[in-house]
């Protein structure tokens, strides 16, 4: 009779750990609900863009951004207090992914650092102005990769898996590749919070659901935009050290000041992965489209269509992590990689650098 | 007479049919909501396909195969590695996803049959030794109960592959925070009833179906009080108007070709995942029950039975170890019981259909997490542990489940399993005294330059070199080439007891003598060969 006590021993132990993981799921929950109560502290970028659209829970919303651009107020169904906190905590995770503005760190932005592996990622860094990037005058830009218009758009078929993907689904891979992170599931509140904001930009700005807006996506540009002289990563790497070095610095690794992401960077540990469509070696459209559209910052504008190819091409060739369904060698190289290139490269430079004034002009 | 034959052969009958009975009841009972859960949470496939295995697939399986405990039917690690290979592309449960389904299934039927017509590769699966098999289960076995933590929290499934372990950690912590609470109760309930009633001796077998009665009688019971609306709890479909066959076709157009050909390691996978199963299967019940049937044969049932099943809508077959054991445990001795207990199912889906569809998906995750804790036995991992070799391709084979995919795993055990049984060769006994080299072991271009340190060591040491072959059973060409070159260096000497050709070396002398002393070796060697040959059984 001595298997039976042990037996018993077996499954009451089984029992009470399962037990025990259920008051840990009831005590999360609480936490999580506890939480979602809160009112939120918002940064200054979200701020200036929620009272711009005049966001506040009553029965009925007005977008102040309509009457200014049509002349007419359009009247749509208001937001509760709860919608209201769910949009202002998903402008919040967008303009701060990783909570360096918040005051209690990651807990105001629900976790969001879990899904990402590198300090700099942040929404905004892509989708620029908050989400919704528009000029002095209030147009929206063709290309800006606008969140609102992302929504609009609802179900979009994926061109590279032939997947019909949700918003919430095309959420997931900006954290997967983009962000070189983890995937969240589809019903977690970082992505329900996010598509709550972008939902309320699209209300905002007078989208009408299941419309293609040129604001959506990348402005990308093709080979056949260009003279067609061939895309050359050395031709890059010169239009990179004179316009974008002097802020993401030469090799790309980005610009921290006082713990602070300045720049974000593109290559190395901190940056996107070599699955994300940022890649020039995957798309090579989607790069110098953003490049041309949005850098360097005050000078949008200032490259033309080569030298924006050239520069993605040159940033390709920079390391940078793996993707995750590279598989672990890939990654492993990629880590020697990124490792091992950036001194030997600054000793290369420093080479150069003493030689350029012996050397004359031929 | 014949008549009276079997008049008097009648008692027997009804004896045997009466007991087998019995073990196909309990059989079909047992594998109804294990088919339901591999086809809807694991393969992303409508429930039907699980019960038309579990009808069909044992059928073909149980008259084709001659094993006497033999029971098909699906199977989790290929409803696990359909799932993984078809979710990148398409969505899970569409028309596109059934219908490649059916053509990975098809594939792999196609891939088993060239197993069996191409007799060394069905002959390589025997290759396949236990730590390896036991490494891919217990891992399957984790992976399984990670893979269903979303459906038991009745979170939605990410539409990539799940697999590495910290999406795993992901997913654990998503169930503690976002899950429905409603699911998890489900969940709970048939999580531990059914791990307290597999400790009541009689319940044993019944544990999984009194589980899940009691999940969805608990569903039932939210659905009343709380209403099915706001517990967003998702229910098997009805099943009603599904019939008993339901006849499919496998995508094959020009579209899908692209898809086609990026499933094709998907296929191997599934083919191989199943052969190992079903040999490893039959090789454990034929030292269980002390007969021997021929694993081609199960080879045979597999293949044909996979190349079928997709037109009958019906998820892949292959031996399951806990129904085998099923059988064999309650007395079942002959296939009948298989064959009953797809009678019974399929009485069961033409009738039980509108209970079936109430039964909620978390206590189906529940069932395939207890299936996945039941693959990890530590009875069959602690003699591995033991022995250092077995050890290392274990692990091996465990983490190559947890950190490559389901194919990456399949061939880093092939791999294994060929270094390993290589290896044991590669190393033959050797042992010094004096100047006798004794060989005990293959002599083969693997071994040889084991063997060739040893003699030169000796060589340097004592001038000559006595190479005593008396225990050395197989040398390959190369190593008879070797031999040859070293005796023309006149100071080895070659010695074989068995022969007694060491007396005759030192007899023998002269040209004539030699020529009729080749004669007689030939003669005797060939006597020797056959004699060999006999002594092994």
């Amino acid at each position: 009779m001595a298997a039976l006590p042990a037996k018993l021993l077996k499954v009451t132990l089984i029992v009470l750990v399962l037990g025990g993981m259920y008051l840990l799921a009831l005590n999360k929950h609480a936490e999580r609900d506890q939480l979602r109560k809160i009112s939120v502290d918002l940064t200054p970028s979200c701020k200036e863009k929620l009272q711009g659209y005049a966001l506040a829970a009553a029965e009925h919303y007005r977008s102040p951004y309509v009457r200014k651009m049509s002349g007419a107020w359009s009247t749509i169904r208001g937001y509760s207090e709860d919608d209201v906190r769910a949009i202002q905590r998903g402008c919040n995770i967008v303009d701060d992914l990783q909570g360096n503005l918040a005051n209690s760190g990651a807990r105001e932005r629900w976790n969001a650092d879990r899904f990402v592996r590198g300090t700099h990622t942040t929404c905004a860094n892509c989708h620029q102005g908050v989400g919704d990037k528009q000029d002095a005058v209030g147009n929206r830009l063709v290309g800006s990769n606008s969140l609102g218009a992302s929504w609009a758009m609802a179900d979009m078929y994926d061109r590279f898996t032939g997947l019909l993907l949700p918003h919430e689904l095309r959420q997931m891979q900006c954290y997967i590749n983009s962000s070189n992170g983890f995937k969240p599931n589809a019903a977690d509140d970082l992505i329900r919070d996010v598509t709550a904001y972008s939902r309320f930009l699209s209300a905002a700005v007078d989208l009408k659901i299941g419309n293609r807006y040129p604001e959506q996506g990348m402005d990308e540009i093709p080979a056949s935009a260009t003279r067609r002289r061939g895309d050359d990563y050395v031709r890059g790497a010169q239009v990179y050290r004179e316009r974008c070095a002097s802020c993401h610095g030469p090799q790309g690794l980005g610009t921290i000041v006082q713990g602070r992401v300045l720049y974000p960077a593109l290559a190395g540990p901190q940056s996107f992965s070599l699955d994300s469509r940022m890649n020039f070696a995957a798309v090579n459209t989607i790069m110098p489209g953003f490049i041309c559209r949005n850098m360097p910052l005050g000078q949008e504008g200032s490259l033309d269509n080569q030298e924006c190819r050239d520069i993605g091409y040159y940033l390709s060739t920079l390391p940078r992590p793996a993707g995750d369904k590279q598989g672990p060698l890939v990654a492993a190289w990629q880590q020697l990689m990124m490792t091992v290139m950036p001194p030997l490269t600054r000793y290369a430079e420093s080479l150069g650098s003493k030689d350029t004034p012996h050397a004359p002009a031929d | 007479m014949p008549t009276n034959a079997i008049a008097s052969a009648l008692p027997r009958i009804v004896a045997m049919l009466r007991a087998n009975l019995l073990v196909g009841l309990t059989l079909a009972v047992v594998t109804l909501p294990q088919a339901i859960a591999f086809s809807t949470t694991l393969a992303g496939l409508p429930p039907h396909f699980g019960i038309y295995a579990a009808i069909w697939g044992v059928l073909f399986t149980a008259l084709l195969n001659p094993s006497r405990v033999f029971s098909g039917g699906p199977n989790t690690t290929m409803s696990a590695a359909i799932g993984i290979t078809l979710l990148p592309v398409a969505p899970p449960f569409g028309a596109d996803y059934v219908g490649y389904a059916l053509t990975l299934i098809l594939l792999a039927g196609l891939i088993q049959m060239l197993f069996l017509l191409i007799r060394p590769l069905g002959r390589m699966l025997d290759l396949i030794n236990e730590p390896i098999i036991n490494g891919l289960i217990c891992g399957i076995g984790l992976f399984l109960i990670f893979k269903s933590l979303t459906s038991f929290a009745g979170l939605p499934i990410n539409t990539e592959v799940e697999w590495p372990l910290w999406i795993a950690w992901q997913s654990f912590l998503a169930v503690l925070e976002i899950g429905n609470m409603y699911a998890i109760q489900i969940g709970l309930i048939t999580l531990i009833t059914s791990l307290v009633v597999r400790q009541i001796g009689f319940l044993r077998n019944w544990a999984i179906l009194i589980g899940v009665a009691a999940g969805t009688a608990y569903s039932a019971y939210l659905n009343a009080t709380v209403g099915l609306q706001n517990t967003m709890i998702e229910q098997i479909a009805n099943l009603s108007s599904v019939g008993f066959v339901f006849p499919s076709l496998p995508a094959f157009n020009q579209e899908a070709m692209s898809d086609i050909i990026s499933i094709l390691p998907g296929a191997v996978t599934l083919a191989l995942l199943g052969l190992f199963q079903t040999v490893a299967a039959m090789r454990r019940m034929n030292r269980k029950i002390g007969g021997y049937t021929d694993s081609r044969k199960g080879i045979f049932a597999d293949a044909v039975s996979n190349c079928v099943l997709p037109f009958l809508s019906s998820l892949p077959t292959c031996a399951s170890f806990n129904r085998m054991w099923l059988v064999y445990s309650l007395g079942g001795d002959s296939r009948v019981a298989s064959a009953i207990s797809a009678l019974i199912l399929l009485l069961m889906v033409l009738f039980l259909a509108p209970l079936i569809a109430i039964i909620p998906m978390p206590a189906m995750a529940a069932i395939i997490m207890l299936l996945g804790a039941n693959m990890i036995v530590w009875e069959d991992i602690k003699p591995h542990l033991k022995n250092r070799r077995e050890a290392v391709v274990f692990m091996a084979s465990f983490l190559s489940v947890l950190f490559l995919d389901l194919f990456g795993a399949v061939v880093v055990g092939s791999v294994l399993a060929i270094a390993y049984s290589k290896w044991e060769q590669a190393h033959p006994d050797i042992s010094v005294r004096g100047n006798v080299l004794k060989v005990r072991g293959n002599m083969y271009y693997g071994s040889l330059p084991v063997i060739e340190s040893t003699y030169h060591d000796v060589m340097k040491r004592e001038g000559t070199v006595t190479l005593d072959f008396s225990e050395c059973y197989y040398i390959d060409s190369e190593g008879i080439r070797w031999l040859t070159s070293a005796k023309a260096g006149l100071k080895a000497r070659f010695v074989d007891r068995r022969g007694g050709e060491d007396r005759r070396e030192v007899e023998g002398s002269g040209k004539a003598d030699r020529r009729a002393r080749e004669r007689h070796d030939a003669r005797r060697r060939r006597e020797r060969r056959d004699r060999r040959r006999h002594s092994e059984f």
